[in-house]
Formats: structure tokens, C-alpha cells, sequence
């Protein structure tokens, strides 16, 4: 009655660290709210009561507001930050969040994630000339530096910065900028030769 | 602040390098650079140096001060100091990890530098670790940190910045949000 | 540099043209340093934003027409990579700001007098309205609607935290200050004043410097 079930949503978000974002409780939203509209009736019959004397009911009364209190708030927190953890799912999943996580999300907080992509992308092309600013790349500082790649599939070709244009063959070695090798390396055409 | 973007600001410093290409000057948005011209020395920003240098294009020329004597003289200075004697750039620390990494065939005992600029490193985090505790435990407001490097700062900010926000919340004791209405009562 | 404050035409080429491209990418990165170490957002720069992005298309337009495997056109490459990264960072720090302290920028704004200068840019204003509506009716949808009828209004200014501006930070002094006063963290201490030398660095409050960092005399570091 006092406000457990709302706290047990804050608790489960609060255990789950790391800006993890775990299933969407409805069944105990639902029932966090059905005990506030519970709470709320009985404290409109006490109040009535109250007003025709019963003043021993009022510390009652006061003690069902706070609970309703806190469960507003303990849900509300619930609700925003798990919306700050689809926020940062954003800036490191990109636009298409992976269909594991996608599970845990509500129809509601999908419909706000989209929202949010949309205002975020109106706002990215909006700087940065007419292409727009693509901010969710260059996170890290670039490094103006030169690595050893070898070739792990046909990749055709590839420009690098200086305009040249190398050919990505199977089993070829190059030396190439990191940073327009990191993507590569990550889908797995190239990789890194450490000498 | 990552330690990253930390080098990524020293990577702006000018250093020395002996081209061997030449090159009209290039007229880059932050300001030109060269003409390069093969044996002649010429400065460019670290970047670009560490760039040049890994495609064989550059010898490095060290700072003046990435030089053991000179080394030893601001070692023994700072271990002989309370406060932090001034150093011989703002990225010494970076510099030294940057250019000994990518050059180190072009600076003279390179190894022993690496000790040097460790053990001067490491006497002044003593001491920033020395003023940071009595800076929180006399409760100042105000402290002058002259000499203090970005990354010798970049280490204690975190630690020391949030430790002296909870005591200040401990201390002033916050006044809780206003709730809402009462039931109609 | 950044005089344009009040001017909201946006057509500030004429005060522009007194700086530099070097300048202008080095007033690029100290606003992006303030704003990195800042607890609050600070004032946009609309102007720096916009002759950073000319100087960057106009540069990468001239490359474009540049021999091919040219060593020069792969410096030229690397320095846009260094400016770009420093330009999409202070964009990011500044969206990561508005998204956590929105109902608070919102309201300053709200009461801002004409003539002052906004601290969002026109595009942040509208990303930052988006923002709290698109909040606002999720949490009033999932929640709020169905709770008791004297609940069911929510302050997002009152539930979203503030920035703190009595937070420590780092600071250069570029241009010399007297008298600043320095309020006591004790009952038992007293105010005092200090003078900021030309070169100095300090650990202060935010508090106490926000108008130096606003008017540029000081660089948070």
C-alpha cells in the first residue's frame, strides 16, 4: 500500500547500472497506478467524512497523501530515466536500435524514440552547410595516423583522404589512415596487422 | 575531460622537423605552414609531424627541452620545490609520450627521457594530491593552480570536483521541492 | 571577437570579417572548452558555428578540384578531421546540456528581455521545444492522465534537476580582473577579494566567474 510496488520499478532500474535498460514493467505500472486510484477513493470518503467531524480520520487522510505522493514521483522517475537510457541508446546504436533492446522499449517510449530521432535529425541538418552535421560520428579525437591493414574479403575499391583510390583485394596489405579504416575494420574487411 | 582530447590539444604544439620533400607552403584554415624543402628544418604542428614522419617523409627535430641534462635540472627543481615550478611546455607529459612513441630514433636517449619526465610527473602528483586533500579539508573556495599542466588537472578533476560538490550539498542542506496540493481537504 | 550578441538578424558578416580563420578556429575551440567545463549552457555562437562550416565546405569544395594522391591535399584532409571533430564535440556538448536541463533553458528564455542575447541558437530553440513536448506528452500519456485528478500536473521544472552552478572549475585568465569576490564556504570565514592575473590559473566556484567566462576574460580549462 505504501507506495512498494512504484518503488520495486525504481529499485529494478537502479540494480540494472550501466545505462541497461531492462524489459518494460506494465503489469506493475498498472497496478503502482490502480493502488493510487484505490488510495485516492478511500481518502475522498474519509474527507467527507472528516468534514462532518471526524477529525481523528485527518492524520489518516495526510498519511494516504504522502503515499500517493511518492508513488507519483517513484513512477515518474521510472518513466524519465528510462527515457534518458533510450536517449544514449540513440548516440550509440544509431538511428535502428537492436531488436533485443527493442523488446524491452513500451509502444510509448518507441513512439518517443521516434520523436526524438526525428528532432534530432531536423536539428542535424539544420548545421553544419547544406549537407547537415552528422554528430553521432567523429566521438572520439581523430589520429592523424598510419596503420597496417590486411584484406580479409573483396572490397572493390576504396578512396582514402588524399584522393588516391586503392584497390581492396583479398589477402592485400596496406597502409592506410587509421581513421578511415576504423568503419572497415569494424564490418570485418579489413584488419589490423600488428607488427 | 578523455585523456584523449588532452592529446588531441597537444597535438597542436609546433615542433621541429627536417623535411625530406619539398613543398610549396600550405595555406591550411588554421594558419600556413612551410615551405618544406628537403634537409631544411621547418615547424609544423605535432599532427602533423607524427603524420610525416610515420611515411618516412620527416626526421624529428626534439624540443630544446627533451634533453637529459636539461631534464635532470627540472626533475631535481621540482623535487626540491613545495609548488610546481613551471615546465617546459604545457603538454610536457603528451609530448614526450607522442614524439617518443612515433620518433624516438630521432631523439638521443630516448629511454632515459621516458624516466625523467615519469619521475617529474609523479613528484608533482604527489603534490597535487598533497594540496588537493588540504584544499578540501580547510574548506577553501579559492585556490591559484599556476603551473599546472591540462593532464596533471585532468587527473584530479573528476575526483576533486566532485568530492567538494557533496560536501557542499552535505553542508547547505537543500530545501526539498514544494508537493503538490492536498486532496481537496 | 563574438560581438554580435544582440544583433538577431544573423547577417554578422560585416563584425565577421575582422577575424582570422586561424582566430576564428581558435575562438571555436575555446567556446567549445568553456562549454566542455561549464555546468550551465552557455550563450550560442551562431556566427562561429557559421564561418567554421564556410571555411570547411569551402575548403573541402577546393579539394575536390585538387590533384589527386597530392601529399598537400592529405594535410589539408587531416587538419578539416581535426576541425570537424572539434565543431561536432561543442555541438554534442551543448545538445547533451539542453536535453538535461531543458524545462530550466526553456524558462530562462522564456523570460529573456528583448535585445539579450538568447543562449540557444534558433535550431537548439526548436530541437529544445521538441524536446520537452515530445516528454511532456509521454509522461502524460503512460501516467499523469491516469492518476488522480490532483496529481495529474507534473512541473518538469521542478522535477528536473538544475545545473549547479556552485561547481568547481579550472580557469586561465586571459584578460586581468580585480576585486572579485570570493564568498566564504563557512559561517566562520570571511568574503574576501582576489585579483586574477593576466596568465594565472585558479580553482574557483562556477558562480563566481560565470560573467568572466561569459565575456571571455577567463578560459575554463
Amino acid at each position: 500500500m505504501a507506495a512498494e510496488r512504484a518503488m520495486e520499478l525504481v529499485r529494478e532500474l537502479h540494480r540494472a547500472a550501466g545505462g541497461h535498460l531492462p524489459p518494460f514493467r506494465t503489469d506493475v505500472l498498472r497496478q503502482a497506478l490502480e493502488e493510487m486510484r484505490a488510495l485516492y477513493e478511500r481518502n475522498q470518503a474519509d474527507v467527507s467524512e472528516a468534514k462532518s467531524g471526524r477529525t481523528d480520520l485527518i492524520f489518516l487522510i495526510r498519511f494516504r497523501h504522502c503515499c500517493l505522493l511518492r508513488n507519483q514521483r517513484c513512477l515518474l522517475a521510472y518513466l524519465y530515466d528510462r527515457l534518458l537510457r533510450i536517449r544514449a541508446l540513440r548516440w550509440e546504436y544509431g538511428s535502428v536500435l537492436p531488436n533485443t533492446i527493442q523488446f524491452h522499449m513500451s509502444a510509448e517510449e518507441v513512439e518517443w524514440f521516434s520523436r526524438y530521432k526525428k528532432s534530432l535529425a531536423t536539428y542535424m541538418k539544420s548545421v553544419g552547410g547544406e549537407e547537415g552535421l552528422d554528430l553521432t560520428q567523429d566521438i572520439k579525437p581523430p589520429k592523424s595516423l598510419y596503420i597496417e591493414v590486411r584484406c580479409l574479403k573483396d572490397h572493390g575499391e576504396f578512396e582514402i583522404d588524399d584522393g588516391t583510390t586503392i584497390l581492396l583485394k583479398k589477402n592485400s596489405q596496406h597502409f592506410l589512415p587509421r581513421w578511415k579504416c576504423e568503419q572497415l575494420i569494424r564490418q570485418g574487411v579489413l584488419e589490423h596487422v600488428l607488427s | 575531460m578523455e585523456p584523449a582530447e588532452v592529446e588531441f590539444l597537444a597535438e597542436k604544439e609546433l615542433v621541429t622537423i627536417a623535411a625530406q620533400f619539398s613543398l610549396d607552403r600550405i595555406h591550411l584554415i588554421g594558419g600556413d605552414l612551410g615551405p618544406f624543402n628537403p634537409g631544411l628544418p621547418v615547424e609544423v604542428p605535432v599532427w602533423l609531424a607524427i603524420n610525416l614522419k610515420q611515411r618516412q617523409k620527416c626526421r624529428l627535430i626534439p624540443p630544446e627541452w627533451m634533453d637529459v641534462g636539461k631534464l635532470e635540472e627540472i626533475r631535481d627543481q621540482e623535487r626540491k620545490e613545495d609548488t610546481f615550478t613551471p615546465m617546459p611546455s604545457p603538454y610536457y607529459m603528451e609530448l614526450t609520450k607522442l614524439l617518443l612513441n612515433y620518433a624516438s630514433d630521432n631523439i638521443p636517449r630516448a629511454d632515459e627521457i621516458r624516466t625523467l619526465v615519469k619521475d617529474t610527473w609523479d613528484t608533482r602528483m604527489a603534490k597535487l594530491r598533497l594540496s588537493a586533500d588540504s584544499f578540501v579539508r580547510q574548506q577553501e573556495v579559492h585556490a591559484k593552480v599556476d603551473n599546472l599542466t591540462l593532464m596533471e588537472i585532468n587527473t584530479t578533476r573528476t575526483f576533486l570536483t566532485q568530492a567538494l560538490d557533496h560536501m557542499y550539498k552535505l553542508r547547505t542542506n537543500l530545501q526539498p521541492g514544494e508537493s503538490s496540493h492536498s486532496q481537496d481537504f | 571577437m563574438a560581438a554580435a550578441g544582440g544583433d538577431s538578424n544573423g547577417d554578422s558578416d560585416s563584425e565577421e570579417m575582422l577575424l582570422t580563420p586561424a582566430q576564428l578556429i581558435h575562438s571555436l575551440e575555446q567556446a567549445w572548452l568553456n562549454e566542455k567545463f561549464a555546468p550551465e549552457l552557455l550563450e550560442s555562437k551562431p556566427e562561429i558555428i557559421e564561418c567554421v562550416v564556410e571555411q570547411l565546405d569551402h575548403m573541402e569544395a577546393n579539394l575536390k578540384r585538387a590533384k589527386k594522391g597530392d601529399l598537400k591535399v592529405s594535410v589539408h584532409h587531416m587538419e578539416i578531421e581535426r576541425i570537424r571533430y572539434v565543431l561536432s564535440s561543442y555541438l554534442r556538448c551543448r545538445l547533451v546540456k539542453i536535453e538535461k536541463f531543458f524545462p530550466h533553458i526553456l524558462e530562462k528564455e522564456k523570460s529573456r528581455a528583448e535585445g539579450e542575447p538568447s543562449v540557444l541558437s534558433p535550431e537548439e530553440f526548436a530541437f529544445a521545444k521538441e524536446y520537452m513536448a515530445n516528454t511532456e506528452a509521454y509522461l502524460k500519456n503512460v501516467a499523469l492522465k491516469h492518476m488522480p485528478p490532483n496529481l495529474q500536473k507534473m512541473s518538469l521544472l521542478k522535477s528536473v534537476p538544475k545545473p549547479n552552478l556552485d561547481s568547481f572549475v579550472f580557469l586561465r585568465v586571459l584578460e586581468p580582473q580585480e576585486n572579485i569576490l570570493v564568498e566564504p564556504e563557512t559561517d566562520e570565514q570571511r568574503e574576501y577579494a582576489i585579483s586574477l592575473e593576466e596568465g594565472s590559473q585558479h580553482l574557483i566556484r562556477y558562480r563566481t566567474v560565470a560573467p568572466l567566462v561569459a565575456s571571455g576574460a577567463v578560459q575554463l580549462i
